[in-house]
């Protein structure tokens, strides 16, 4: 590949993921409106939020690891989508793989549990310290179903996964070969999301949303721009897994949005599970699956 | 509201077009999403929640209410202010982010309303802190909440909400009258002089009397510069 | 007689434990031995060839002990091992030998004898390292048994009582060792190498599962596998500074040069692999997988709930020994490289972070990490080392630790072991909660009044730490480095090597670019930077400064979260935590106890009719049968 093109690519791949991520984020917001019988935000409304939050005139930092952890929680991102292929563009997925992807994923959380460390807030620290328990939670079913989809396609490469799924047409997608590991990657990665029943570690009225306490202006702007990444990164993966990627952006786009409407429909009609019983329902129901699932595969 | 009439009018010295169509965008994205801190002391918290849910919905203008100060632009204070909640006010007003904006909803915080008599109850809550619009009413109805929002995010836009400003300008006014109140030890572990100068918001009327009473009384509150320390002294023992 | 360069390493470390024994009372021995050290290293570079597939490199020195041949060399595999164990030793020194040591002396620690135990275990290490046939394995490993003891047990009180708990278990190890060896040297007459090897093939299978678990065992506690890990953490947390340091960094992993030498090189992973367990699915190389991966999951979740960070940091070291081991029993190309890239990784890693440790003691007297907080304003540079740590710790990009954990990752996927792969990954993840709560409850949160002035840790004891934290970096960013020296250790002990690059792993099934990798995530961290430095200026405020539900917070209370970190997981997995190991410990303290008192029942007694009438009876017995 001309190092010219893949410069262009390593570009274009986190813009594009930035602005279809503002696009989910309005649609999760949309989707809460309707389920809430409300009109809900206006279309711009995730970029007001975020050039809004950048143009505070007083900015609070609380140190310097502060700072650094939100430029983390966004370069980590930045970073992600990268080793994440799109239709036409597979950046440098090949020369990571998913796992280095799921790791890569890890350094915005690490980032932001370090930036929020430094806010000397207990309820910050308390939001950490919750986010890191839904992260074992919620990583083990995950790990699960990933290893069922590599060990399935007998590699780790995101290419050539998208590649064997889109082989065969709808028969080879993962959802139709692995039908018991998507349904434990769609609860996995619900939870990964942090939405309700899940939002253990957000939990405005208990622990006044936790990570993001201490955090204003353009440190919530960044944490804004890392939510939008987020969303991007968590369908598109799954899309990607188990609904044989995107041949064109067209389908890409729709898999992707559809996907994602499932955890956030769901999410608005429940209220907030204890951290314990996310813990069990996570090592129980999705793993039982997942091990069920790699057992067919294997 | 009469004090901040007399802000002096400070022309923007951009000449730029460019810059001018940025900051006309960062006002337009100001207007346009408001997260609301409230501040619920007495009966008009009950009006807020049909307000922001499915009869009038606020989120299609943008507005959301938030958790910490820090995350707010707008502090809605929605009834009697006593002396003991005032204090709470004021340094969750202080901790937040500027541009900021004061909604003061209810008689109570225009007047007292019907707290006047009491001794426990600030009247009047804009000497304490400018206060960009006051909605009044016993309580006021959500439609009248939504209407005052939506003329806050036309001053917004167009730049006149500035209280947020005559708090850093003339904080030697806001100061002494919370001094007259709380007593002349009172200080807040926000340090707002520092943060105009930092920012470069100092008026003629920032400092004065009363912050020179507050220097007398206050415990230092430098921020805790990152230091390798070699250089420094050890205390002695 | 010429020497050769392995004879001259040896001379060179016997010398420093001469000096170190004879001129530390009243030199300065730190420097000295310090320089020593890097002597050492030098003359071990010499043989750097080894690291590269060059021939062995034999010692002049062979003794012939009642018929056997005791010969000492080096090969790849060895080289691998010392070159870890002197870097370690060289950094550790250097870290001890200047303000450290003077605070050491003044609170009453005995500094000769500190260098003297350190300069006796690298040589002991070196001996061991350097064994040419399994008796000199087994004098090497003797004496680096005492010498560990000897480093762990001099600061007194609690860590005698540590050491005495650690020299037990290498005791009961050591009888397991010299009984395997007894039957080897039964079965193939010999206990060269070479002979052995030939015999092994001959073997059958009881005689072969007898001696897996007889040298699995012995070399085991050294490593601290389950259930024989309840020494370690102990043991090392109570070891001076950066004595702990140095043993965190390599001592265990004498137990996987030994287990890497007689299981996999002498006996071969095929042979254990034909080893069935009866009526299960498993064979005895599952088994050992299985080991492995308790060793990695109970150890790091018991770290989990330390408010020690020095018993933290050992716990951990025993979890990540499983990682190594799991690895090398996998044995395909990617997994042995993993595991004794591991080996190296953890090595840089865990001396950083007991060093920044000690360090944050050095400074502040602590290491209860319930009286600690806020430190990165005062200590910025210890945070970075710390920081650098536990991401190779937790194996997080981009540190050297994701790379070796990745390279396991792939030899599990690739062999299609699921429940290993989840149970790796599970360790991981605890890793990630447990390393979290050690850099917030010292480095972040709130800043103690009491600790406003402290200063960061003198450059004495900055600058190893920086050199470890760079080597940390360097080694994630080109882990084709040590990956060099790793392809020459596996195909010394005959295993497959992996396609390796400067960058990574180039494999048909996926591969990894580190260079790439750390150079889009910089980039992604420069646009972050950009986009977040461009918007509007901030002002630094006040710890105190804070939001507390419009409460005025003050100096004097405590506005910070450290003590149970993780309430909620441990409301589920709080009742899991049974103690069964130190159950099973304390039971069978209790019998040899119980045991001995019979026996000394006996003997008190002083029958001299019931000695002879029991005497005369077993001798009746021997007769007839």
């Amino acid at each position: 590949m001309a190092p010219l093109e893949l410069i262009i690519e390593l570009v274009l791949m986190p813009l594009v993921a930035f602005i279809v991520g503002l696009m989910m984020v309005l649609m999760m917001r949309r989707i809460a409106a309707k389920l809430q019988r409300r009109v809900g935000p206006p279309f711009f409304q995730p970029l007001y939020d975020i050039v809004k939050l950048h143009g505070k005139r007083t900015q609070v930092s609380h140190g310097m690891i502060h700072d650094i952890g939100i430029v983390m929680a966004m370069g980590g991102y930045i970073a992600a989508e990268t080793l994440l292929p799109v239709p036409g563009m597979n950046g440098i997925a090949e020369k990571g793989g998913i796992i280095t992807l799921l790791y890569l994923m890890m350094i915005p959380s690490l980032g932001l549990a370090l930036g929020v460390g430094q806010c000397a807030n207990p309820n910050g620290s308390i939001g950490i310290a919750r986010a890191l328990t839904a992260m074992l939670a919620y990583d083990i079913p995950l790990v699960i179903v990933v290893f069922g989809v590599a060990y399935a396609a007998g590699t780790t490469n995101l290419v050539e996964i998208i590649a064997t799924q889109q082989a065969g047409g709808f028969e080879t997608w993962g959802a139709v070969q692995m039908p018991l590991l998507a349904i434990a990657g769609l609860i996995a990665m619900h939870a990964s999301l942090g939405k309700q029943p899940f939002e253990i570690y957000i939990a405005p009225a208990e622990i006044a949303t936790g990570p993001m306490v201490e955090m204003g202006g353009k440190y919530l702007g960044g944490l804004f721009v890392m939510q939008s990444f987020q969303l991007y990164t968590t369908s598109v993966l799954y899309v990607s897994l188990f609904l044989g990627g995107g041949t064109t952006w067209f389908d890409f786009l729709l898999k992707s949005f559809l996907v994602l409407a499932i955890p956030v429909s769901i999410a608005y009609l429940f209220p907030r599970y204890r951290t314990e019983d996310l813990l069990r329902l996570m090592w129980k129901w999705p793993v039982m699956l997942g091990l069920i699932g790699i057992a067919f595969v294997m | 509201m009469s004090s901040i009439k007399q802000i002096p009018v400070i022309e923007e010295k951009r000449t730029n077009p460019l810059a001018r169509v940025f900051d006309e965008l960062v006002r337009f994205c100001r207007s346009r999403s408001l997260f609301l801190l409230h501040y619920c002391t007495g009966c008009g918290a009950i009006e807020l929640p049909p307000a922001m849910t499915s009869r009038f919905d606020m989120e299609r203008l943008g507005i959301q209410p938030m958790v910490s100060p820090r995350q707010a632009d707008i502090l809605l204070i929605t009834g009697y202010v006593s002396i003991k909640t005032l204090k709470r006010v004021i340094l969750t007003y202080e901790q937040m982010g500027s541009p900021k904006y004061v909604i003061g909803i209810c008689s109570c915080t225009v007047n007292g309303g019907m707290y006047w008599q009491s001794y426990a109850t600030a009247k009047k809550l804009d000497e304490y802190m400018p206060v960009d619009l006051y909605i009044a009413g016993c309580m006021p109805r959500p439609e009248a909440v939504i209407e005052g929002l939506q003329q806050l995010m036309q001053r917004i836009k167009t730049g006149e909400a500035k209280g947020w400003e005559d708090y850093y300008r003339n904080y030697d006014y806001y100061l002494g009258n919370q001094q007259k109140l709380f007593g002349n030890d009172w200080q807040t572990p926000t340090d707002v002089i520092t943060e105009a100068k930092h920012y470069d918001l100092l008026g003629e009327g920032t400092l004065g009397e009363h912050t020179a009473l507050l220097e007398q009384h206050q415990q230092p509150l430098e921020a805790l510069e990152m230091r390798l320390g070699h250089q420094v002294k050890e205390p002695a023992e | 007689m010429t020497l050769t360069l392995l004879d001259e390493l040896l001379l060179f470390s016997g010398v420093t434990v001469l000096v170190a024994l004879f001129l530390g009372r009243r030199l300065p021995a730190g420097w000295m031995v310090t320089i020593l050290y890097g002597i050492q290293l030098l003359s071990l570079l010499k043989m750097a060839p080894l690291g590269y597939g060059g021939d062995p490199i034999p010692s002049t020195l062979i003794l012939e002990v009642m018929g056997q041949t005791l010969s000492w060399r080096f090969d790849a595999l060895s080289w691998y091992f010392a070159l870890i164990t002197l870097g370690s030793a060289l950094l550790s020194s250097w870290y001890a030998c200047g303000e450290w040591e003077q605070r050491f002396r003044q609170a009453g620690g005995n500094v000769w004898l500190f260098h003297l135990a350190m300069a006796l275990n690298v040589f002991s290490m070196l001996i061991l390292l350097a064994s040419g046939d399994l008796l000199s394995l087994f004098i090497g490993w003797e004496l680096v048994s005492w010498a560990g003891f000897l480093l762990m047990a001099m600061a007194g009180g609690v860590a005698t009582r540590a050491a005495m708990r650690y020299i037990t278990y290498a005791m009961v190890g050591a009888m397991a060792i010299f009984g395997g060896i007894a039957l080897v040297y039964v079965s193939a007459g010999s206990l060269q190498y070479d002979a052995i090897l030939t015999a092994v093939s001959q073997m059958g299978t009881p005689h072969l599962w007898m001696l897996v678990i007889l040298f699995s065992a012995g070399f085991g506690i050294k490593m601290g596998l389950m259930p024989f890990h309840l020494w370690q953490a102990p043991a090392y947390a109570e070891t001076p500074g950066p004595g702990s340091a140095f043993l965190g960094a390599i001592s265990s992993r004498m137990g996987l040069f030994a287990i890497l030498l007689v299981l996999v090189k002498l006996f071969g992973i095929v042979n254990i692999e034909s080893l069935k367990i009866p009526f299960t699915l498993i064979d005895a190389r599952d088994l050992l997988a299985w080991i492995a991966v308790f060793t990695i999951i109970f150890p790091t979740f018991t770290a989990m709930k330390q408010n020690d960070a020095r018993e933290l940091l050992a716990w951990h070291g025993i979890g990540q020994g499983g990682y190594m081991l799991l690895g090398l029993v996998v044995a395909d190309a990617m997994g042995a490289a993993g595991g004794l890239l591991h080996v190296f990784n953890h090595a840089t890693y865990q001396a950083a972070l007991f060093m920044a440790v000690t360090a944050v003691i050095h400074r502040t007297g602590t290491s209860d990490l319930n009286k600690l907080g806020g430190l990165v304003v005062r200590m910025p540079l210890s945070f970075m080392v710390l920081l650098v740590g536990i991401i190779g710790l937790a194996g997080l990009p981009p540190m050297n630790g994701f790379v070796s954990k990745w390279l396991v990752y792939r030899s599990l996927l690739n062999e299609g072991m699921p429940l290993l792969f989840v149970a790796a990954v599970i360790g991981t993840l605890g890793t990630i909660l447990s390393v979290y709560k050690l850099i917030h409850n010292i480095f972040l949160g709130q800043l103690r009044v009491e600790h406003e002035h402290i200063k960061e840790a003198p450059w004495s004891m900055m600058i190893p730490m920086l050199i470890l934290a760079a080597i940390i970096f360097i080694t994630g960013l080109l882990p084709g480095i040590p990956l060099a020296w790793v392809a020459s250790v596996q195909e010394a002990v005959g295993l497959s090597v992996p396609n390796y690059t400067l960058g990574g792993v180039e494999s048909a099934s996926g591969s990894l670019d580190m260079i790439w990798v750390i150079g889009v995530l910089f980039a992604g961290f420069g646009i972050g930077a950009l986009v977040f430095y461009s918007a509007g200026k901030s002002k630094r405020v006040h710890q105190l400064d804070n939001y507390a539900g419009g409460h005025f917070l003050t100096a004097d209370i405590r506005y910070q979260y450290s003590d149970n970190f993780y309430a909620g997981l441990m409301h589920l997995i709080g009742g899991w935590y049974r103690g069964s190991f130190l159950w099973l410990e304390k039971s069978v303290k209790s019998l040899v106890e119980f045991l001995s008192l019979g026996m000394q029942g006996i003997y008190r007694r002083a029958n001299a009719e019931f000695y002879l009438l029991s005497t005369a009876l077993f001798v009746i017995a021997w007769v007839v049968i």
